[in-house]
């Protein structure tokens, strides 16, 4: 039911929501996170993706299996783009199931900050004048 | 290199080089491999250097990038530099990750 993986390709949001619908569960929060054009009033003109793909994939798959111990919700599924993404491209979904949806929407908002604190996977930005590989916060 | 790396990895408990050291091999990624100009390197060192020593060796090596905070992996889990390092083990040197 849950669903861990990394891909070059344009991520179909719903199919990463509905592959995530567990009987007992009556809501799926589903987070669809995308490149943004502004940052700090500065315009990227797109974004390259890259990972330490095994370690990444066994960092997701610990934040799935912490979050189902920690909240209550039944599946979790997360995808992460890779290489060149364009304005407004999906570069993240996460979808937490869960009988109730008050769990779902702590979980997944729980999900993607320590997705951006431990998963191995960075961005560059490209700018009209320049690029910039993206430093996070720290991993602590 | 692929290949000596390959055969390191494959006699894991076997001392693969006459002076008795090991191999490893490091990765780099984003701007730790602009740093280093390379995406891995294979390196030899004595049994059970700690990563916390090799990575220091890497800084010597690189030293563009002590400009930045760095993290390190030894065979796919996250270091605090006190790991020893075997034979065929795999480390990563990268800054703070930045996916979402």
């Amino acid at each position: 039911m849950d669903l861990v993986e990394l891909t070059n390709d344009p991520i179909s949001v719903e199919s990463v929501a509905r592959r995530v619908v567990p009987p007992e569960c009556g809501a799926t929060v589903t987070l669809d996170g995308y490149v943004r054009r502004f940052t700090s009033g500065r315009e990227t003109l797109y974004l390259v993706y890259e990972a330490y793909k095994p370690m990444a994939l066994k960092e997701m798959r610990k934040l799935v299996e912490q979050a189902k111990r920690d909240f209550e919700v039944s599946a979790v599924g997360i995808v992460h783009r890779l290489g060149r993404l364009e304005i407004g491209e999906t570069s993240v979904v996460i979808s937490v199931a869960a009988p109730h949806r008050g769990a779902a929407f702590a979980a997944c908002e729980w999900l993607i900050r320590e997705l951006k604190r431990t998963v191995p996977i960075w961005k560059k930005e490209i700018y009209a004048d320049g690029e910039m590989w993206v430093e996070g916060e720290s991993a602590g | 290199m692929v290949e000596l790396y390959s055969f390191g990895r494959f006699c894991k408990n076997i001392s693969v080089s006459g002076d008795g050291k090991i191999k490893i091999k490091v990765l780099f990624f984003g701007a730790t491999a602009d740093a280093a100009g390379a995406r891995f390197i294979d390196l030899e060192t004595p049994p059970g250097t700690p990563a916390g020593s090799m990575l220091d060796r890497l800084l010597g090596l690189y030293p563009r990038m002590s400009e930045h905070k760095l993290l390190y992996s030894v065979n796919e889990e996250y270091a605090q530099g006190t790991e020893r390092l075997n034979d065929g083990d795999e480390m990563a040197v990268f800054t703070a990750v930045s996916g979402g």
